[in-house]
């Protein structure tokens, strides 16, 4: 690793520790971390902790009432977790993958005895892909092209079946309709947008939104919800609209919504932004109730 | 050597998850308190704080550090978290005290008696204008440029005294590698 990369990593870090990034920083240190294949780091954050502790005076306990509520909302978690069977895989990955962190500070992941093998298998599958789509677009075979598509594929639904999927299994899910924005050009807009706060999942149906120039613009979604203050919304990812007709695109929340009160897509530079300014406004969805798909 | 209560959350004992409650509570509600202030949003952040805490219990590593510490950074993270979402900021009681305070808390005032020792130990190795930059950033939650504007200190220096501070204690307290600190410290 270069030594302006070192710099620039210790720097966010001891920011990060002592003040906070904020989302632009924040991803500015994952980047560098990836470039430099450097794994997290809690030292400057456990220092800048320890410090805190000392002028630190417990002279209350935890109300009553919250300590309750700490032990409710635990059970609603690890419940949770049980269900979709995710404490011991995800506690094991967490531990093996945090095990010697706090040590490896700049220092490059090491490779586990059997890592190899998970890139060994995505190597093949990335060749077996390669070929496939070699040979089919090179010499298509006619024999695939008149199986018709199965309406249900066991191992990946289509946009279109994960949409349906998530409306009709979930009791209460947040639904809105989209409603042009500020653009001079667009006059119309059609469908609507899903979101499940249990699922933490949603989509967007489009209809109308034009094809953007991918090189100069892009489109992101942005999810105005309870737990945020206005001003900073949860970035609901970037997408690209490549033909007209309809369109499904799933939610890509980069937080934790709940409570969606407003969807909103504003156009901005490839890539996206943290901060939009809101300019450019291409739709608009008012959450009004909850929809009750069960009842 | 009883097991650590993060280790046993991480396994399961759901028992394990009161006892967290039990002994750290006092700490996390403190911690919200002093930074936050209102009592609602700290009500709020020490919710999600005990969550966090459930997330992340299998990646506490006691050779590394303190039980303590580690969720004391927890609870920090999710704080500060709040503050820069908020925009809210700390205020301080009296930036005159804090400015002049240095860290010569009698032991007897340390309420977190073992991890607030070695830290404050860890702090005293520090130049004066080191302790200065960290009690008002880290305690105090000023960005660096509020610590400029208080202190007179142009913001480089401020940012000088935050990285050598923090490192030292870091290095004091013997977190991360410190063979590599060498390298970046100067």
């Amino acid at each position: 690793m270069n030594e302006q990369l070192q710099e620039s990593i210790i720097e966010l870090l001891i920011q990060k520790a002592t003040f906070g990034l904020d989302r632009e920083e924040l991803r500015q240190l994952e980047q560098i971390k990836a470039e430099a294949g450097i794994k997290e780091d809690d030292s400057f954050d456990l220092a800048a902790a320890a410090i805190g502790l000392v002028d630190l005076e417990i002279d209350e306990q935890l109300p009553a009432g919250l300590s309750a509520r700490i032990a409710a909302s635990a059970d609603e978690f690890f419940a949770s977790a049980q269900d979709q069977q995710r404490v011991p895989s995800t506690v094991g990955t967490e531990s093996s993958a945090g095990d010697d962190e706090y040590q490896k500070i700049f220092t490059v992941e090491p490779r586990k005895s059997w890592n190899w093998l998970g890139w060994a298998v995505a190597a093949a599958a990335c060749v077996a892909l390669v070929v496939n789509v070699w040979i089919t677009r090179t010499n298509p075979s006619p024999l695939a092209t008149n199986i018709p598509t199965p309406t249900v594929s066991p191992e990946k639904l289509t946009p279109e079946q994960e949409f349906a999927s998530l409306v009709s299994s979930q009791p209460n899910i947040t639904k809105a309709s989209w409603a042009v924005g500020n653009l001079k050009d667009l006059k119309e807009i059609g469908g609507e947008v899903v979101w499940s706060d249990e699922k933490q999942k949603g989509f967007m149906r489009l209809r109308g939104l034009p094809i953007n120039d991918k090189n100069k613009e892009t489109y992101q979604l942005w999810i105005f919800d309870k737990t945020q203050d206005k001003a900073t919304p949860i970035d609901g990812g970037t997408f690209d609209i490549e033909h007209p007709g309809d369109v499904i695109i799933p939610i890509n929340a980069k937080l934790k919504a709940q409570g969606a009160e407003l969807f909103a897509i504003t156009v901005e530079k490839p890539g996206g932004v943290v901060v939009s300014k809101r300019g450019k406004i291409a739709a608009l969805a008012t959450v009004e109730t909850k929809t009750k798909t069960n009842a | 050597m009883t097991q650590a209560i993060l280790h046993s959350i991480a396994s399961g004992e759901r028992t394990a998850v009161q006892d967290c409650i039990t002994k750290y509570g006092g700490l996390v509600w403190s911690i919200a308190r002093k930074m936050l202030r209102n009592p609602d949003d700290a009500e709020d952040a020490v919710q999600e704080i005990f969550v966090d805490i459930w997330k992340n219990a299998a990646r506490f590593d006691e050779s590394q550090s303190s039980e303590t510490t580690f969720i004391a950074m927890i609870a920090r993270r999710r704080v500060i978290d709040r503050i820069r979402h908020s925009t809210r900021r700390i205020s301080p009681d009296s930036l005159d005290d804090v400015l002049l305070e240095p860290f010569t808390r009698s032991d007897r005032d340390m309420q977190i008696s073992v991890e607030a020792k070695e830290a404050a130990e860890a702090m005293r190795t520090l130049r004066p204008e080191q302790q200065q930059v960290l009690r008002l950033s880290i305690i105090q939650g000023m960005s660096h440029q509020e610590i400029s504007d208080a202190t007179g200190m142009p913001i480089g220096t401020v940012k000088t005294h935050a990285r050598r501070g923090l490192m030292q204690v870091r290095q004091v307290l013997g977190l991360g590698n410190a063979e590599r600190l060498k390298e970046v410290s100067v």
